[in-house]
Order: structure tokens, then C-alpha cells, then sequence
């Protein structure tokens, strides 16, 4: 098997190519690109003279025309339509799951030497994802279960109505005419709460 | 091998791995908190139920070495389901939801997990009692439990899912959260067509953190129902909505 180099304008994406990339991905493509280079080859098929279509790697090809690459390193392959649809789906279907644990620990080093910024520009994962995965295996589970206990003595308790759209308008008024005259009750921040405990106050005291 | 155990659960290729020496394979493993998103990937990849309920409090990872090999998660579970302890708040319990582990973990993994987080939730909280749940539709009978001293209480009452005519079966909870109500009365009035659809009732199980409490229980335990040997067990803890 060879890899040889290929004009970017030999090459064409097969139509009806399943594979799509949203625009921020590809930005991220495009970056890992510019910055590392096409560092894995393209997987191509002659379709003619001197012309190729893509078995895959149909969106770096997209990326690189971009870029303004001329010419890409291709592997060629001789493959029929059929052989070219399998081979493309195993290229794209056919891949590992990280195992998050070990993957921590590269995340934990990749946070260190990059800035936020560099990483963000050419990975897909939002920096609080990242972060959440950095903390595996660093968190105890005392210190999370007492942070969990006396967080709940913070929990306000939910009440929740259904209204009919006819009713609505009217609770919304006696809450925001409650509101505007009820002073804040120091053990709830929640000023419709508010409202409505004054409201009800004010009719089991009548 | 005994039916309705934990081991019945296993490969045999993992019970041999796990067998030569369970106890210092089992001091490899490590429980520690995870966040929600993290759990969340895990279970829906790998629990037969591939979803995560609302509701969700605490969850956990199972780690040997750096390897994430597991997750657990715990939250309010079903509505009321305080009320079979006697003057119980919804805040005194938790409902242990989802459970998985990697066959790759030694034999006796889910005991040792489960161990660790009761001890440390009875350490760190004030909760008084968790819950759970086997759904006997998937061939659960919770022999996990019964292997780690959960008492058991009967099946619960399965709430119906409801169906609005599109042959959807929906959590009432879902409903609710959607449409404000999940009254069949309601939608009929408003010409929607909808049905209940029956779920089967689950095995309850609970276990006290505060020994005291026990007492409170208003319910009778009951024998330990038994594994159909015919059946097989995942080790999958199923979760039941309100």
C-alpha cells in the first residue's frame, strides 16, 4: 500500500456522503490541521484518469481546500462501489470508547501545559466537560457526601400548580401586587415564594 | 453455584478471574464521586436501561487503578416512597437508581461497592434508610441485595404509563412535567384519546442506615423471593418512577 501525494482539485466527495461536521467543529479541524498538519492520509479510489473520489477522510479534504492546501498524502485503494461503501463506514463506524478514568489523566495533563483557549480551538469538549472528567479519581468521597448534606439544609422546598390559562393572569397579579409590597423574608430568597406565603398569611389571618 | 446469587450473575471465565483471590482483588476497587455527566455517559452506554432518572442526588464511580469501570447513582426515586417508614420525611431517603459494573471487576464487586457506599452515606448524611428496586420483567429478583442484607418488603405498585393515542407509552412524571397534569379526565376533556398501559410491580428493597428506624417500618419483610434459574440477572439495579 502507498501513500502518495494528490491534488486537492483531483479529488471529489462521493455524493450522498452520510458524514456531516456542524461549522465549530470543523473550525476545530481545521485548527488541529493547521496546526499538526494532515498527519493521517486520506483514503482515496481512482474514479478515472487521474481523478480520485474519497472512501475517507471527506471532511478534511473540505478542510484543506479551505486552508488552501494543494496537494494532500493519499492512500489509494482499488475498490468497486460496494467495497468503497463498506470500507468507508468501517473507516468512519469502527473506533474505541475511552475508558473515562484513563482518560482523566491525560486531561488533567493536557489542562496543565495548554491554555484553555489552545484546547478549546481543537477539541470538541466544552473546558467544564473537561474539568468534570480531570476530577475523576481525585475526589473524596467524605468531603462530597458532607458538602451534599449541608447543602441541603440550603434546599428550598418546590410547590408546584397548574393553571389553567384563564387562571393564570390573575395569580400572576395578586403574586406581583404581593410582591411589590411584602418585604423580604430572610429565610427565603425567592420573592414570588414570598408573595405567595404573604398572600396566604394574609387569608388565613383575615 | 446457588441459584439466586451473586455468582450466578458472572461468566464463568470471570467468576475463575475473580475466584483465585476475591479479597485483595476487591481491595483494588475504590468508590469516589463522579459528576452527574460523567455517571450520566457510563449508564446510558452500559445499563440495560441506557437512561438516567431525574431526580438524580449522588453518584458515584467504581475505579480499579485509573480505569473507570463503573458507576452508580442515587436520587429521590419514587414519589411517597417515605411513607413506608413511620414518620419519615422524603429528605430522610434515597433511592439507589441504577447500578453497573464491568464484567472486567472481580466476583462479589457489587457487594463491596454497595458496602462502601452505605458506609459512607450512614458516615457523612443524615439519611436514615435507602431504597431500591429489581424489576422482575428482566428477570430481577435483586440477589445483589439480598446478598448485602437489604430487607425485602414485597413487590411496590407500578405506576401505569399513559399513552395520548400516538402509541407512546409515557412516565406520568413526563407527563406532568410536559402537560401540567397527567389526568386522563383532563386530556379527554380536550379530545385527546388517552390509555393507561400496565406496568409490572417491582421487588422493593430497603435497607436502614440508622438501625433505630427499622422499627418504623410499616410494612412486613418478607422471605426473599427466588431467581428463576432459568433467568439471568445483570446485576442492572432498575429504576422506578413515580
Amino acid at each position: 500500500m502507498k501513500i502518495v501525494e494528490i491534488g486537492t482539485d483531483q479529488i471529489e466527495v462521493p455524493d450522498g456522503n452520510p458524514n456531516e461536521m456542524d461549522d465549530s467543529m470543523r473550525d476545530r479541524l481545521g485548527e488541529s490541521i493547521r496546526r499538526f498538519g494532515l498527519v493521517v492520509p486520506l483514503v482515496v479510489r481512482p474514479v478515472g484518469t487521474k481523478r480520485f473520489e474519497t472512501v475517507g477522510g471527506a471532511q478534511r479534504l473540505g478542510v484543506v481546500r479551505d486552508i488552501g492546501i494543494e496537494s494532500i498524502p493519499c492512500v489509494v485503494v482499488e475498490a468497486n462501489d460496494a467495497e468503497a461503501r463498506l470500507l468507508s463506514q468501517a473507516l468512519n463506524h469502527i473506533a474505541g470508547q475511552d475508558n473515562l478514568g484513563l482518560r482523566a489523566d491525560i486531561v488533567r495533563h493536557l489542562l496543565e501545559d495548554f491554555s484553555t483557549k489552545d484546547i478549546q480551538a481543537v477539541l470538541p469538549d466544552s473546558i467544564d466537560s473537561l474539568k468534570g472528567i480531570a476530577s475523576l479519581g481525585q475526589s473524596d468521597i467524605a468531603k462530597q457526601l458532607k458538602a451534599w448534606q449541608t447543602a441541603q439544609s440550603a434546599r428550598l422546598r418546590h410547590l408546584q400548580f397548574q393553571l389553567a390559562s384563564s387562571q393564570l393572569q390573575m395569580v400572576e397579579e395578586a403574586l406581583e401586587r404581593a410582591n411589590s409590597e411584602s418585604s423580604t423574608d430572610s429565610t427565603n430568597p425567592n420573592r414570588r415564594g414570598n408573595a405567595l406565603y404573604k398572600l396566604c398569611k394574609t387569608y388565613l389571618e383575615r | 453455584m446457588r441459584a439466586g446469587s451473586v455468582i450466578a450473575a458472572r461468566p464463568d471465565n470471570h467468576r475463575e478471574r475473580g475466584g483465585s483471590n476475591p479479597t485483595s482483588a476487591l481491595q483494588l476497587i475504590r468508590v469516589q464521586p463522579v459528576p452527574l455527566t460523567v455517571a450520566k455517559t457510563l449508564l446510558i452506554r452500559n445499563h440495560y436501561l441506557h437512561s438516567i432518572p431525574g431526580g438524580t442526588a449522588l453518584t458515584f464511580g467504581v475505579f480499579r487503578g485509573p480505569r473507570l469501570l463503573g458507576a452508580l447513582s442515587l436520587g429521590v426515586g419514587p414519589k411517597n416512597a417515605h411513607r413506608l417508614v413511620d414518620g419519615a420525611a422524603p429528605d430522610d431517603c434515597l433511592t439507589l437508581t441504577r447500578l453497573w459494573l464491568s464484567e472486567e471487576l472481580p466476583h462479589k464487586s457489587e457487594s463491596r461497592v454497595i458496602g462502601v457506599v452505605r458506609r459512607e452515606i450512614r458516615r457523612h448524611t443524615n439519611l436514615k434508610f435507602l431504597l431500591t428496586y429489581a424489576d422482575p420483567a428482566q428477570g430481577h429478583v435483586g440477589v445483589i441485595y439480598q446478598a448485602t442484607g437489604w430487607l425485602y418488603t414485597g413487590t411496590s405498585q407500578a405506576t401505569p404509563l399513559v399513552d395520548l393515542g400516538d402509541g407512546v407509552a409515557r412516565h406520568t412524571r413526563s407527563l406532568s412535567h410536559v402537560f401540567g397534569t397527567h389526568s386522563l379526565e383532563h386530556f379527554k376533556s380536550h379530545g385527546v384519546t388517552a390509555s393507561l398501559v400496565p406496568q409490572a410491580a417491582k421487588h422493593r428493597y430497603v435497607y436502614f442506615l440508622e438501625a433505630s428506624w427499622q422499627e418504623r417500618l410499616n410494612v412486613p419483610v418478607l422471605p426473599y423471593p427466588k431467581l428463576n434459574i432459568d433467568a439471568t440477572e445483570n446485576g442492572g439495579v432498575e429504576h422506578e418512577d413515580r
